[in-house]
């Protein structure tokens, strides 16, 4: 039967990502996010917390850099201001990029890390047994090891109710990363799929573009043509696929970039450069 | 009609060579050099060449061992992937041929080595009780040259193994 | 008088036998103390991993860039000195180099022992430790496989085939052996001895069997040690971290491997040699051999070494670029130079003569190669994980003492595993030094008496293939 199997579908399972992949994606999810807008405020980052029942691992450990912040603002500086030291930040948010390529998935010995018709990056906690080889390949840096078991410090007596039922509470010796609020994805399918329509632009909003203030984060579906996100990709020139888009520089109104494109991830984050202020 | 198993304890490794070359040319008629066994404390190729051809089959064991292991590999792990097509992909295809030569390098060499392993204990006839004749002083330093003969033949090769300064004779009746 | 020959010639063969049993019998003081030390050693490591089973991995001081750390680079070093044994077994046995027969026991003891412990730190290492059977290809009713992708299973087969093949090597290599332990033990020993020898009696069917047997897994052998370490090496090099994005990786570590082993052989042979005095069969002329191989191995990898930081250079890729002088230069800039002194400069002492022959000498060289390469290993896998991609995430991590007990442990691991060895089975090949031994003494005058039996016959039965009539 396997046999049958190898044999008839033998060019199929020979499909790299290059031409087009064993996969039928049914959507990309993908975003969009505006460093022009972003204002640094942490809401996302905080809006995930929530939303993800990420751990808080307490001062000690956060400055031992083993926090569990799934979407994170890096703050980079062009150049220091002497007198204040803070001052004059570009911030980047910076969360699971959701490759197609992603240099996390094949490296995992047990496959709990695999790519969802979807197009997402998905990770099965109870598969993962901890190798942390995922994280060490991933050139973003993005996957959170659960170094300690957090359920009791965490989320003591009362704080445990305002944990989200839709999602799991990881124990320790798990790998977790950015899902792009998967749980609300399939919330949203499951609702079209009852209205017995598709899901449209707008029916998923991840908690950090919904709770970012600005707007700077749009999320969609980058396969639905009439997605906000596909008309911004489309507008500044970022498709998908490997690293062949040298984009003439001379545009100031092409600023979309994905993060480290070079390293032919196919990233599904693209990111619009901060609009600077020429000297 | 009865037989005897004698063996002949040689403190010199000439002499004994030199006492199968004669069973060779057939001193001692009606006793043949395939009949002999001889027993040494360490490898001898050259002495053993004086026994005649003698086949050796591990190594057919060995190739068909690897060659079974490297096919079973790639069936076994195309299989396995072709069936789950949930596992990770990471933009590479579900049958990627460069790992999977690896594992199958692997499984080439781990066939290979233990129906070798195996052969060798079926083919050196390992695993069974011992001789009663046999000599600890062969594990020290003496070689014995051990055979069945018809009792007509006892004699003779009897002192054809005391000229050539057998350190010592052990016989018994077989059958 | 300075020794010059690789063995004693006039060795009586009854006295080989006496010698090696007798290393076998009545531990000493030292030894008991030795054993002791090793069980410590084992119980600080037992400790610190029942805690860091029930804590999690954070108490060995990982954080995010620093995902491996310590645990992954002693793998590596365990694996690497598991190289040398039975390769350097397996290549001398080939090349008919017969120095090698009174050494390479232990030395595929070490190799055995070192996978052992090898093996060990892949496990400890998991979130998740019961779940580790998950890696193997075991057919479950949810049809669930592992990803055989990844390098990490890649692991798991190739250091299962290496185990099973090197104590496979390492015990039919013994046979012949335990059927002499066998016929001179008494107590429990016989029953062991008589088990594992399995009937031996060196009858000319044995050993026929034998000798082909042996080579055809020598011939396994050498292919399967390299593929092992490069599939190590495929751990960093399959990756896309700068500083493990190397296409150089595969034999820079089989280098790095061998150049281990045989320094670990060096000091073993130095403590073997002082303690059970095998000062007839571990010589002084073998051990110049093993030392000059040494150096060879020593400059191969100081070549692979600069090869690595040339096309890292020259390549000019940034990422990699800015990891080779953080090396270089960062916090780790000590470790990278301890590496490189020990690793490059230090194996030139192998290069005098005088010192050559001087045990103690010989036994600091050994183990300042050994640290060398530990550190060599332990600066493929640090400086890559605090400095790659993402600047925001480089962070500099020194492991917490969970962690060095746990490889402090390791250490007395082998130890242990070691001293078991050397009093029940014997640690010097009885068979093949008496071989040598025959070889050297004889091998002329039985290529003369060939020749004179061959013309006799020849003369007397006009050429006619003897033994196919009178039967």
């Amino acid at each position: 039967m396997s046999l049958k199997n190898i044999l008839e579908n033998w060019s199929a399972y020979r499909k790299g990502a290059e031409e087009g992949g064993h996969h039928q994606y049914e959507h990309q999810w993908g975003m969009a996010i505006d460093l022009d807008l972003c204002i640094g405020c942490n809401a996302c980052s905080t809006a995930c917390y929530a939303e993800n029942n990420l751990a808080v691992v307490g001062p000690e450990k956060f400055a031992k850099n083993q926090g569990m912040y799934w979407m994170r603002i890096e703050r980079y500086w062009d150049q220091m201001d002497e007198e204040f030291s803070e001052q004059g930040a570009s911030f980047l948010p910076m969360l699971c990029q959701n490759c197609h390529a992603a240099t996390c998935e094949p490296v995992c010995p047990v496959a709990a890390t695999y790519h969802t018709p979807d197009g997402l990056n998905a990770q099965v906690y109870n598969r993962c047994i901890g190798s942390r080889y995922c994280s060490n390949n991933c050139p973003y840096r993005v996957r959170y090891f659960n170094f300690y078991s957090y359920y009791e410090s965490s989320w003591p007596a009362p704080l445990h109710m305002q944990l989200n039922p839709d999602i799991t509470v990881r124990d320790k010796g798990v790998m977790e990363k950015c899902t792009f609020c998967v749980q609300r994805i399939r919330e949203a399918k499951d609702k079209a799929k009852m209205e017995n329509r598709s899901v449209r632009d707008g029916d998923v909003v991840t908690a950090c573009a919904q709770a970012c203030p600005t707007q700077a984060i749009v999320f969609g579906d980058t396969m639905d043509p009439e997605s906000r996100v596909a008309k911004l990709w489309r507008k500044h020139q970022v498709h998908r696929g490997p690293y062949t888009q040298r984009k003439p520089k001379t545009d100031p109104e092409l600023r979309g970039y994905r993060i480290f494109e070079e390293l032919n991830v196919d990233p599904s984050i693209m990111y619009l450069e901060r609009v600077r202020e020429e000297v | 009609m009865s037989e005897h198993r004698v063996m002949a304890l040689f403190n010199d490794f000439d002499e004994a060579f030199h006492a199968l070359a004669e069973i060779r040319e057939h001193k001692v008629k009606g006793v043949d050099i395939d009949d002999v066994t001889l027993l040494s404390p360490i490898e001898h190729p050259e002495i053993e060449e004086v026994l005649g051809e003698r086949p050796i089959h591990v190594q057919k064991f060995t190739f068909f061992g690897a060659l079974f292991g490297v096919t079973f590999g790639f069936f076994f792990l195309a299989a396995a992937q072709a069936s789950f097509l949930v596992q990770p992909q990471g933009g590479k295809p579900v049958i990627p041929l460069p790992s999977n030569f690896v594992l199958m390098y692997e499984m080439l060499i781990f066939f290979g080595v233990w129906t070798t392993v195996f052969a060798f204990f079926v083919l050196a006839g390992l695993g069974r009780k011992r001789d009663p004749m046999y000599s600890e002083k062969v594990n020290i330093d003496q070689v014995a040259v051990m055979l069945d003969v018809k009792p007509e033949n006892l004699e003779p090769i009897k002192a054809l193994f005391k000229k050539h300064k057998a350190q010592e004779i052990r016989e018994e009746v077989v059958r | 008088m300075i020794q010059e020959k690789d063995i004693n010639e006039q060795i009586e063969w009854a006295k080989i036998n006496a010698d090696v049993m007798r290393s076998l019998e009545n531990p000493r003081m030292a030894y008991w103390v030795a054993v002791i030390i090793c069980l410590l050693m084992i119980s600080c490591a037992v400790v610190a991993e029942i805690y860091q089973y029930n804590v999690g991995m954070g108490v060995a001081g990982l954080n995010n860039p620093h995902m491996w750390d310590l645990y992954i680079a002693t793998f590596v070093f365990w694996i690497g000195m598991s190289h040398s044994g039975t390769l350097l077994s397996a290549i001398l046995h080939i090349i008919h180099a017969d120095w090698r027969k009174p050494i390479y026991r232990f030395a595929e003891a070490m190799t055995t022992f070192s996978l052992m412990t090898a093996g060990l730190f892949p496990i400890i290492h998991l979130g998740r430790v019961w779940n580790l059977y998950w890696v193997l290809p075991y057919v479950s009713d949810r049809g669930i496989w592992p990803n055989f992708r990844s390098p990490l299973s890649w692991d798991a087969f190739a250091i299962s085939t290496y185990l099973s093949a090197s104590m496979v090597f390492l015990y039919i290599g013994m046979i012949p052996d335990l059927a002499i332990c066998r016929d001179s033990a008494r107590g429990w020993r016989k029953k062991l001895y008589t088990v594992l020898s399995l009937g031996w009696r060196g009858d000319d069917r044995q050993w026929r069997n034998f000798r082909k047997t042996y080579l055809l897994l020598a011939c396994f052998l050498i292919p399967l040690a390299v593929s092992v370490h490069s599939i190590v090496s495929a751990d960093f090099a399959m990756s896309i971290m700068p500083g493990w994005h190397v296409t150089a990786f595969p034999p820079y570590f089989v280098a790095g491997a061998l150049y281990s082993g045989c320094a670990a052989i060096i000091t073993l042979f130095v403590l073997l040699r002082y303690f059970f005095r095998f000062e007839e069969y571990m010589t002084l002329p073998i051990m110049e051999k093993t030392a000059k191989l040494t150096f060879a191995i020593a400059m191969v990898w100081t070549y692979l070494t600069l090869i690595e930081f040339a096309s890292t250079w020259y390549g000019h890729n940034m990422y990699d670029k800015e990891v080779l002088i953080a090396k270089a230069t960062g916090p780790y800039a000590w470790v990278f130079w301890t590496m490189l002194f020990c690793g490059s400069v230090v194996p030139f002492a192998l290069a005098f003569k005088r010192l050559r022959r001087h045990m103690p000498t010989m036994f600091v060289v050994s183990l300042l190669l050994n640290l060398g390469m530990y550190f060599e290993r332990w600066m493929i896998v640090a400086p890559t994980l605090s400095l790659a991609h993402e600047p925001h995430q480089w962070n500099v991590m020194w492991g917490s003492i969970v962690q060095w007990a746990i490889v402090f442990g390791s250490f007395g691991w082998f130890g242990l595993l070691f001293l078991i060895f050397v009093k029940v089975f014997p640690s010097v090949s009885m068979y093949e030094v008496k071989e040598m031994i025959f070889h050297r003494r004889h091998h002329k005058d039985l290529v003369e008496i060939m020749e004179e039996h061959e013309a006799a016959m020849h003369h007397r039965k006009g050429g006619d293939k003897p033994g196919l009539e009178g039967a």
